[in-house]
Parts: structure tokens; sequence; C-alpha cells
């Protein structure tokens, strides 16, 4: 489902930005308003008796006046992290998941905002990046938003994919559940992007992952984007504990592995769906009909609500090993997940984050990529 | 809640209306409370005033009786006085004991339904440990929640012959396996 908002604004000043031409160029019909770079505080959604899903609608040109580079919030202390690095070049996202932790973390700013100044962004990874060319980096754009599901009026990938495709210690990791992946087939990477899916068996995806790709199209965009010379990746994070999760789950892998090369995926990863109890109200108000508050959750160290930790591990081992017969060279790793948990799945806990991270910036990556 | 729509004559509906209010005024219920409760279907919320009256809720309790019943009833795509009506509920509901002990039962028997893998983990611990058979003044305490893959044992001792007696027995426990037991629980689901 292409997202439509239902009014643009736009900073004022910023009206000539190459993305606003793209998006003013596709939205012609979208009614436009041109406002001050603080219109936001003014509170304009907060009438709404759901101003989270009410901002998704409205979509908002500005500049980010703050730093674009920022480490994963996954990085918790007593949390393995995987060293990963985000941007955000949207703010909010049109698709709307009844566990998506945006509904918190933009409650009080929920409008869909895209930053206007991309050369800012760029410029700034790229001080980080080329002062430390020993260094590998992983940085993904769908830590805010969905990495693509903007992309057919925004065009941000013919600005990412060539800076990256230029620079050889750093991976842009692009994080979708979107099959917006048009731009992306004209462009060469050199091996340096990584296109990545978020999935849920069809029948969590059908009922929880609203306006996203169906998980045949996920599927199938992932398919032709591999075909383009990319590698790609799937996150199976939140893994969902549900009834029938053994059956679900199994299925999804069948059907991705025989679709997807496994020779030419780059990562997997797990993570249990995890829930600030902030968040279980909001889908309780938002989502009164979800399902994942059913779960056999309990409040961890950190504050969040998972699966308890004996039917998570067996999860996990579960899907590992599924993963090794379908696809044994794919690292797997684990999101925002306890030392003992590691030592539990994989046998080892890595000694440090820095450990997860040199597995999965393989030095050869783009040499693989390029000679399929 | 409900799976179907019910057909309530107008007054039965409006007396429970009124019921409901003015339960929620005795035990001065939040508006947030009791608009959730009042957005139920009439037979779920009529099953629950009956629950509430007899174990006299308060806002706190409510609010994990109308989780865990709104939890179990999307789960097993059932009505919540459906859930309310099975025989742990009832039984725990009827039985004469006092108030508080009745709260306790029933909280216990709908714990069950919310959380039946880990209420069997639960109870697979406490076995292990009795099975142990280390004495009172051992205690073995498993991870708050069971996160985690350490074990804590505490021993009491009021001298170093009962310590040294206390030392042995778990020893005893370690070299013939059965303390491994405790470690393998955390696994189990």
């Amino acid at each position: 489902m292409m997202y439509q908002p239902t009014e643009i604004l736009i900073e004022r000043g910023e009206e000539k930005t190459p993305v606003v031409q793209r998006a003013l160029a596709k939205l012609a019909h979208v009614p436009v308003r041109i406002v001050e770079k603080d219109w936001e505080r003014a509170g304009v959604q907060a009438e709404s008796k759901d101003a989270f899903g009410a901002g998704k609608r409205q979509l908002f040109f500005t500049r980010q006046r703050s730093r674009f580079l920022e480490h994963c919030p996954a990085g918790t202390p007593g949390l393995v992290c995987c060293n990963y690095l985000v941007v955000s070049l949207i703010s909010n996202c049109p698709m709307d998941c009844s566990y998506c932790f945006l509904q918190e973390y933009l409650a009080n700013n929920p409008v869909l905002k895209v930053f206007t100044n991309v050369d800012d962004m760029l410029a700034e990874i790229a001080k980080v990046v080329d002062r430390q060319p020993w260094r590998q980096f992983r940085i993904g754009t769908g830590e805010l938003s969905d990495s693509l599901a903007l992309d057919h009026l925004l065009g941000f990938c013919s600005d990412l994919v060539p800076f990256f495709a230029s620079r050889n210690n750093v991976l842009l990791e692009l994080k979708t559940k979107s099959d917006c992946i048009d731009n992306l087939l004209s462009l060469d990477s050199q091996g340096r992007v990584v296109v990545s899916w978020t999935l849920t068996p069809a029948v969590i995806a059908d009922a929880e992952e609203h306006g996203t790709a169906s998980f045949t199209d996920r599927l199938r965009a992932a398919q032709r984007v591999q075909n383009a010379g990319y590698k790609v990746g799937f996150h199976f994070d939140p893994l969902i504990e549900y009834p029938e999760w053994e059956t679900g789950y199994q299925q999804t892998l069948e059907q991705v592995f025989t679709t997807i090369d496994p020779r030419r995926v780059a990562w997997v990863s797990l993570g249990s769906l995890r829930l600030t109890p902030t968040l279980r109200k909001i889908m309780r108000q938002r989502f009164p009909r979800t399902r994942l508050l059913s779960g056999e959750q309990v409040l961890c160290a950190d504050g969040k609500w998972r699966t308890f930790q004996a039917l998570r591990v067996k999860m996990y081992r579960t899907l590992t090993a599924w993963l090794n017969e379908l696809a044994p060279q794919v690292p797997v790793y684990m999101c925002m997940e306890t030392a003992p948990v590691w030592q539990k799945v994989f046998g080892r806990s890595p000694m440090c984050d820095k450990d997860v991270a040199r597995s999965l910036t393989a030095p050869n990556l783009g040499q693989q990529i390029a000679a399929p | 809640m409900s799976a179907q729509n019910e057909i309530l004559d107008p007054k039965d509906l409006k007396d429970l209306e009124a019921q409901l209010a003015a339960y929620a005024q005795r035990k001065h219920l939040s508006p947030a409370t009791s608009d959730r409760w009042q957005a139920w279907q009439a037979g779920d919320r009529a099953a629950l005033l009956t629950c509430a009256e007899e174990l006299q809720l308060g806002e706190n309790q409510l609010k994990d009786f109308l989780d865990w019943l709104e939890e179990i009833a999307l789960r097993d795509e059932t009505a919540i006085q459906a859930v309310l009506g099975q025989r742990e509920i009832r039984t725990a509901l009827t039985t004469r004991r006092s108030r508080n002990d009745k709260l306790k039962a029933v909280k216990t028997a709908l714990r069950k339904m919310r959380y039946p893998r880990l209420t069997q983990l639960e109870a697979s611990a406490r076995a292990a440990v009795k099975a142990l058979d280390l004495g009172r003044s051992v205690q073995i305490l498993f991870p708050p929640a069971f996160e985690g893959d350490e074990i804590t044992v505490t021993f009491h001792a009021r001298n170093t012959q009962e310590l040294q007696e206390r030392l042995s027995r778990l020893q005893q426990r370690v070299d013939d396996g059965s303390f491994q037991r405790m470690f393998d629980v955390l696994d189990e689901v």
C-alpha cells in the first residue's frame, strides 16, 4: 500500500531542496503549506484522539539541526550489542506496526518528518568513517523509520547508494518492510549496501504490521534486489511467540531460502519481542485487538517485557537450527539479548561488542557480492 | 470482548450500568479503569462485576484482572465471561474461605490460565528444590522471573558443625548429579 499524506508541510526556505522537489512532483495533488521551522512545537496535531496516527499522515520537510549519526540505542548495559550506527533522514514511519517502539519514542513529536539537508548527513558520515579507514562500520537508516517505504517519493537511495559505494570501510543497511525497491535496481552499490527485510510469518504480518507489504511481496522484492547484485539481510525481530509459532516460522524460513540464494545473504538477526510498560499501554489503546500482549512475557532487568527466557531460548534455538540447515554459511546474531542467552543459544558469548560487529563486516563482503 | 454481540433487555443493561457505576464510585476507580470495563460486552461486564463484588477488587487488583482477562480472551478467541466461567475460577470463587484467601486462589487460577508455561516452570522449579531435600536451612533461589543463568544458594547455620553438615549434604547432591536439575529447570519449557 503506497503512502499518501493528507498534507505536505515545508519549512520556509527548504522549498527548492532536491528532496522536496522530488516529492512534490510525485504528490502534486496533496495540499502544501509553507510553515516556520518550529511549526511542530505548536502542537497542531495534538487535538486528534490518535495523535501518533494523525502525525503519520502529515509529511513535514524540515532541516535536521542536530547530529545525524548516533549509536544504535539497542546498546543497553547488560545486553550484547553489535556496534551498529544509525542515521535518520526520516522521523516516524508511514507504516503502523502494532508493536512499533516509535509509538512511545515519538509520542510527543509524531509528525512524519523528512530531513532536507542530505548533504550535511553525508558530510557527517564521511568525517567519521574517512578518519578511521582501518575500521569497518555498519550504518543503518531504519531506526526511526522504514528505510525504503517512502523512497518512491523521496528518492534518497540515489543520494545514499553512490556515497556508500565509494567507500570500502562502511556498509549501509537499508531496513524495510516494504517492496519499494525500484530505485535501487539501477544503482551499483559496489557491494557496500545491504538491503534487509524484517519478516514475521504471514499471519502475524497481516494482523500486526499495518500498511506494510505482504510477506510474499517483501520476499519477491528481496529476490529482485538480490538479482540486481545486492546482498540482502533478514531480521526475525521481533520474534513473535504465538500458539503456532513453530509451524509459522518454519514455513517462513523455508519460503525465504527457496526464493533467496543463501550465499548472498549478509546476515540474519533474531530478537525477541520487547515492550516497555508504556508501549504496552499504548498498544492496548491503539490496537485493542492485538494478540501480541497475550504472550507469556516477563519484565526483564532493562525494564522491558519479553517472552520468558526458557521459551525465547527455545525459539532462538529452534530458528538457529533451521537456519543451520537451510543457510549454514549465513551469520546469525541476536539483538538486545543478554550474555547468558547468547551462551545458551550459540554455546558462546561474544567477548565484547566488537566481536559481533567484526563477524558482520567481513572485509571481502564487497568482493563476494561483486563476484557471485 | 465477547465473540458474539449480545442482545440484552435495555432495562437489564441499564441496571448493569448503574451497578457498575456504583461499584466504581464505591471503590474510587479511576475513569480510565472504569471506562475500559464499561467498554466490554454486557455479559463480560456482568461476569467481572460478580467476581469483583465477591472479591472486593480495588483499582490495582482490578487492572490486573482487566489485563489478564482481555489477554486470555484474545489469545483463546473466547469471551471474558467464558474465561471467568471456567471450573478453576468458579471453584476458587465459591469455596468457603476468607476474602484474602479467595482473592489469592482466584488470582492464582487466573495467572495459571494467563501464563500456563511460566507457571508450569515455577511448579517444576519448586518440585525440583523439594526433591533435593536439603532442608529449610538451605535456600535455593532462581533468578527473578527465571531470567539469567545463576542460582543463589543460601545457608543458614548457627555453628561450624551445622555449616559442615549442610555443605556436605549439598556436596552429595552435586556429586550424584541431582543438583544439575536446578540448572536444567531454567531451560525447561
